[in-house]
């Protein structure tokens, strides 16, 4: 009970600031010199208050990671059941081979490459991080629904005469969920990794943007003058990645105990 | 199955995966908008000096004649030119090659050992204050990125307590090896988790099993039970874990690098990168994805060795 309430403490703090800080950003700020005291944390590295940019930075940091998870789940779970469900052994092996290939490489080095390829942007951000993570979701769920294809209850069915629907969607579809719920965890924080580590090598965002990853990029020229405006932003990536592992690792425990 | 045929067949495998891969890079980077000739034109591109250039470069000559001579000259290390500079690709390799293997190794030196003694240790006090807390702590801290972790270090060790050198620029790393302190404790953090938690459960599964029980009713000693019988079984998966862990420890070392400073492989990739310089980034994306493919092959076969009976999954 105590893990889950210091993990939950450690999500709150950068969610809330992620997904309200924004709010409270002025329209117009002022900028002064770079890496003074002014204000709660100082200025940054062009001189902007650095804590107005700790409230705006965490939105996309957050967003993407969710957006690229859940793309990967919706594209990777059809995947690998149409692969397990395949009549064919060819077509399986035509859909899950090709996978090996992409997962043989570093997933920092494709997020790079296909970056430098597809130029900068948020969209193309999202792409490559569901690109990265969606063979690791497909094969999971392939081997779900390969063991769950192979229960008896399910040849009762067809041997039923049961539609397509309700097989395939419907049962196995229930029954994996389980499977796929204890995963969730492990892809968010992999997404949150990688959406974290692309922006701090500058890949995909804009070189001024408002993101936490950026701003502790950016802002360790002036590490000795004004720390905070680097440590702030590492802590808040730090408490949410620990924050998430700390929950779900409870959740799952609970799940099969 | 035996040792041999597994072999011919898991390097069978990585020989298409290289090939697949290789393939990829090349063609991803030809769609590209824009070529050699138009890089090296200059700012106000002339047409007709641009067909000079290609012409000279041999880039009118049909793709797949140039994808070709480009894959008969990997085996004999020989990338192409880098477009910003004109110097051969291989050159920007060998240079920065030093650094990034020191890290890396070490790194892997230091990671089994640790890992396995952290693991080991855990599993034969199994529901002690001290697995729990090493379980604690290896689960928070999994998937923290490193360069987070890195600028905390760096802004408690390196410049408040001044203990640790924050960076590493203008440092030889073998010369000072303080300045690889922080580098290494930020590369060995997430893996040292997952490894140490894998060896725990394989050993904690190992030391219930049957063979265990009976090896100990036989009167083989604790000890010699503990690492000659249940140690192997339990590393098994340990050992593939450590193969992908090269996968982190390389974007890893990109990152690394990129916070300390350290002029390797990785400060090689974003500079290219950033500079369109694709020959180069093309070479360094073989170098990675080669190194990746022969680990996970080694890895498959020590596991296979240790275990030979584990359903070991290409």
């Amino acid at each position: 009970m105590k893990r889950a309430g210091i993990g939950g403490l450690l999500i709150a703090v950068p969610l809330a600031l992620a997904l309200l800080g924004p709010l409270f950003v002025p329209e117009r700020q002022t900028r002064g010199a770079p890496f003074t005291p002014l204000g709660l944390l100082g200025t940054d590295f062009v001189g902007r208050d650095a804590w107005y940019q700790v409230l705006a930075g965490g939105r996309t940091v957050v967003l993407v990671a969710l957006i690229a998870t859940v793309l990967s789940y919706l594209a990777g779970v059809p995947y690998g059941v149409l692969a397990a469900t395949a009549r064919l052994r060819l077509a399986d092996e035509a859909l899950m081979r090709p996978l090996d290939v992409l997962l043989a490489v570093p997933s920092l080095l494709v997020l790079i490459l296909v970056a430098a390829i597809a130029g900068q942007g948020l969209a193309v951000l999202i792409g490559v991080v569901t690109l990265v993570n969606f063979p690791d979701v497909a094969r999971l769920s392939r081997a779900a629904a390969l063991e769950i294809s192979g229960r008896p209850a399910l040849e009762a069915m067809r041997m039923q005469g049961e539609s397509w629907w309700q097989t395939s969607i419907i049962y196995t579809g229930r029954s994996m969920l389980r499977t796929l719920a204890a995963d969730v965890g492990v892809r968010l924080t992999a997404a949150l990794y990688l959406v974290a580590s692309a922006s701090f090598l500058g890949v995909g965002v804009p070189p001024d943007a408002s993101d936490w990853a950026v701003m502790v990029d950016r802002n360790r020229g002036g590490l000795f003058l004004q720390p905070l405006t680097v440590v702030v932003p590492a802590l808040l990536i730090v408490a949410l990645s620990v924050g998430l592992n700390l929950v779900f690792d409870r959740a799952l425990k609970r799940v099969r105990t | 199955m035996s040792l041999a045929s597994y072999t011919a067949r898991r390097a069978a495998l990585g020989l298409v995966q290289v090939l697949a891969v290789v393939t990829l890079v090349f063609f991803l980077v030809e769609a590209l908008p824009g070529d050699a000739a138009v890089a090296l034109a200059g700012d106000h591109p002339d047409p007709a000096r641009i067909a000079q250039i290609r012409a000279a470069m041999g880039l009118d000559r049909p793709t797949l004649e140039r994808f070709a001579e480009w894959l008969v000259g990997l085996p004999q290390l020989d990338f192409g030119v880098s477009l910003v500079s004109g110097r051969p690709v291989a050159d920007f390799l060998f240079g920065a090659i030093g650094p990034t293997v020191a890290l890396a190794g070490l790194t892997l030196v230091l990671l089994v050992p640790i890992s396995v003694l952290v693991g080991v240790l855990a599993a034969l006090r199994e529901g002690s204050l001290l697995d729990r807390a090493l379980t604690s702590i290896s689960v928070a801290l999994h998937s923290i990125p490193e360069f987070a972790l890195a600028v905390v270090l760096i802004a408690v060790l390196g410049v408040q307590l001044a203990w640790l050198p924050p960076t590493a620029v203008g440092a030889d790393l073998f010369a000072q090896p303080a300045v690889l302190v922080l580098p290494l404790v930020v590369l060995l953090a997430r893996p040292i988790c997952s490894i140490s938690r894998l060896v725990r459960a394989g050993m904690i599964d190992a030391l219930a099993s049957e063979y265990v029980r009976h090896a100990r009713r036989l009167g083989i000693g604790r000890t010699r039970v503990r690492f000659a019988h249940a140690l192997p079984n339990a590393l098994a998966p340990a050992v593939q874990q450590v193969a992908r862990t090269t996968d982190w420890l390389l974007g890893g070392v990109i990152v690394v690098e990129a916070v300390f400073v350290i002029p390797g492989l990785g400060t090689v990739l974003v500079d290219s990168v950033a500079a369109r310089d694709f020959p180069v980034v093309q070479g360094l994306a073989v170098v990675f994805a080669v190194t990746t493919v022969v680990v996970n092959l080694l890895a498959d076969l020590v596991a296979f060795r240790l275990a030979p009976r584990a359903e070991v999954v290409a």
